[in-house]
């Protein structure tokens, strides 16, 4: 936290909002988890694979905070407070070890932001998101669960940078854009910065028509 | 349609409501919401280094009675929780069991069963049925919002950020019942021929609306909080949650019950860590 108070700190309101995101990302990572169970089953003993399947949708959350909010710290915010809402409210069967996990997940889509010094929020970015992310969920896989010596590893990685990129990085993206055109983000950074681009626009608009005036 | 009250439901015996604890008061209950958290992260990073089967199911074979006892739980909540964790347990054993290399048991296809692989494998599957027991027991005897309040005396959480949780928390109370509504509007509007089509996408928009209508409601709230001046300063707490002797020593035989059992499983030779994902 330290980090972000140096240079700029959250609002009551931002805060909010994050914990308004990180509410409900945590109730549909916690359906997302009912899902992933049901496709562990399908998957017969392939099963474990399926978290790498899916593992992109438990991630989302943070490029899409730090899409709306833009400051540092944002998604690795709302990535740890809806781990806590998974495991205080929703009793995860994976326990507080998730509060670890959201933390490097987090980190991990945050980094391509943290690259672009939170300045760009175009689909590249986010693509780069989706990998980071991924790639931060296969280093803790590894720790935890010895990825690495399996023989199956290059599949495992492999569905999880897709999963990353479209899961994660692609649908956070997409989602940002339609909740800008529900007008629910115009108190925000994003909303801000659409209603600017939308007001230059139409000034260079009427400064055209101007002269084209006889 | 059920109403709020109903929803998010009073705290009764066998149906806790989201983040609150079941009705009873027991050893668990009573203990520093911020001290259970605290050992259980503690417990459970630790378990991430341990990886032979028989530690794990030795902690399990302890933990299990431990917490059905000192959270007052009735035993079929505790085995229905772990229920729920044994497929995921399974999968990983199964996986683990034909992927890593080692000394082959049993070919069968074009898998092979290998003795590192049954033991990793083990080891995870009970570690992931042994933190399940032990978050169920926490969640079980844990107050969300006490949790909150908890952590803003005792582990230094800002009050803009506990504030933000807590409001958080209401708005969680309410999601459950929000989604039976979106999901009821949209069944209504679906024509009879069509009903049970395009499940996802339906799902998926209702996502949408459920963190549209989120978004709206956390506007309201966080400029009513403002108005109150909630965030702006220190504050005094409402209920304050006690820390006491007891969850020093609640800390302690936790802790030390289970640095006894792994310090007994080296003692065996049982003990394995990081090494076993790599044989040499």
């Amino acid at each position: 936290m330290t980090a972000v108070r140096r240079r700029a700190a959250l609002t009551l309101h931002e805060l909010v909002l994050l914990a308004a995101l990180a509410v409900v990302a945590g109730f549909l990572y916690w359906a997302l988890v009912q899902g992933w169970l049901a496709l562990q089953v399908a998957m017969g003993p392939f099963g474990d694979l399926a978290q790498n399947v899916l593992a992109g949708g438990w991630m989302v959350v943070a490029p899409l905070a730090v899409f709306i909010v833009r400051k540092p710290g944002v998604g690795v915010v709302a990535e740890i407070v809806a781990a806590l809402v998974e495991v205080v409210f929703l009793a995860s069967p994976v326990g507080p070890m998730l509060l670890v996990v959201g933390l490097v997940q987090g980190a991990g889509a945050e980094l391509a932001f943290t690259l672009t010094r939170y300045r760009r929020y175009g689909w590249g970015v986010f693509v780069l998101s989706g990998l980071t992310a991924a790639a931060a969920n296969l280093a803790i896989g590894m720790v935890r669960f010895g990825w690495a010596t399996q023989d199956w590893f290059a599949l495992r990685v492999a569905l999880q940078l897709v999963s990353g990129v479209v899961l994660c990085g692609l649908l956070a993206r997409v989602a940002g854009d339609a909740l800008l055109r529900t007008g629910v983000l115009d108190d925000h950074a994003a909303g801000r910065a659409r209603l600017a681009s939308d007001a230059a626009a139409d000034s260079h608009a009427v400064a055209v028509a101007g002269e084209g005036r006889p | 349609m059920r109403r709020p009250a109903e929803a998010s439901g009073t705290a009764e015996v066998g149906n806790p409501g989201l983040g609150r604890p079941m009705g009873h008061d027991s050893l668990l209950h009573r203990r520093n919401p911020t001290v259970k958290l605290g050992v259980l992260l503690v417990v459970t990073g630790a378990l991430v280094a341990v990886l032979d089967p028989w530690t794990p199911l030795a902690l399990l074979l302890l933990a299990g009675p431990a917490v059905t006892w000192a959270g007052a739980l009735p035993w079929r909540v505790v085995l229905r929780a772990q229920a729920a964790f044994t497929p995921f347990a399974l999968s990983v054993f199964l996986v683990n069991a034909v992927t890593r290399p080692g000394d082959v048991l049993l070919t069968a296809g074009a898998l092979e069963v290998t003795g590192a692989g049954v033991a990793v494998g083990a080891s995870l599957a009970w570690r992931t049925v042994l933190v399940g027991t032990l978050s169920t027991a926490f969640v079980l005897t844990t107050d969300g919002a006490r949790l909150m309040t908890s952590l803003h005396q005792h582990a230094r959480l800002g009050p803009q950020a506990t504030f933000a949780v807590l409001a958080g928390y209401r708005m969680l109370e309410q999601l459950p019942e929000r989604w039976t509504t979106i999901r009821q509007a949209q069944a209504a509007r679906v024509p009879p021929g069509r009903r049970g089509r395009g499940r996802v996408r339906g799902a998926a928009r209702a996502a949408f609306t459920l963190l549209v209508v989120t978004l709206r409601q956390s506007q309201r709230m966080a400029v009513s909080m403002e108005l109150r001046a909630l965030g702006s300063g220190p504050r005094t707490v409402h209920r304050p949650v006690a820390l006491g002797r007891a969850d020093a020593l609640f800390t302690a035989v936790v802790l030390g019950a289970c640095a006894a059992v792994v310090a007994a499983s080296a003692g065996a030779g049982w003990l394995e860590s990081f090494g076993a994902f790599s044989p040499p």
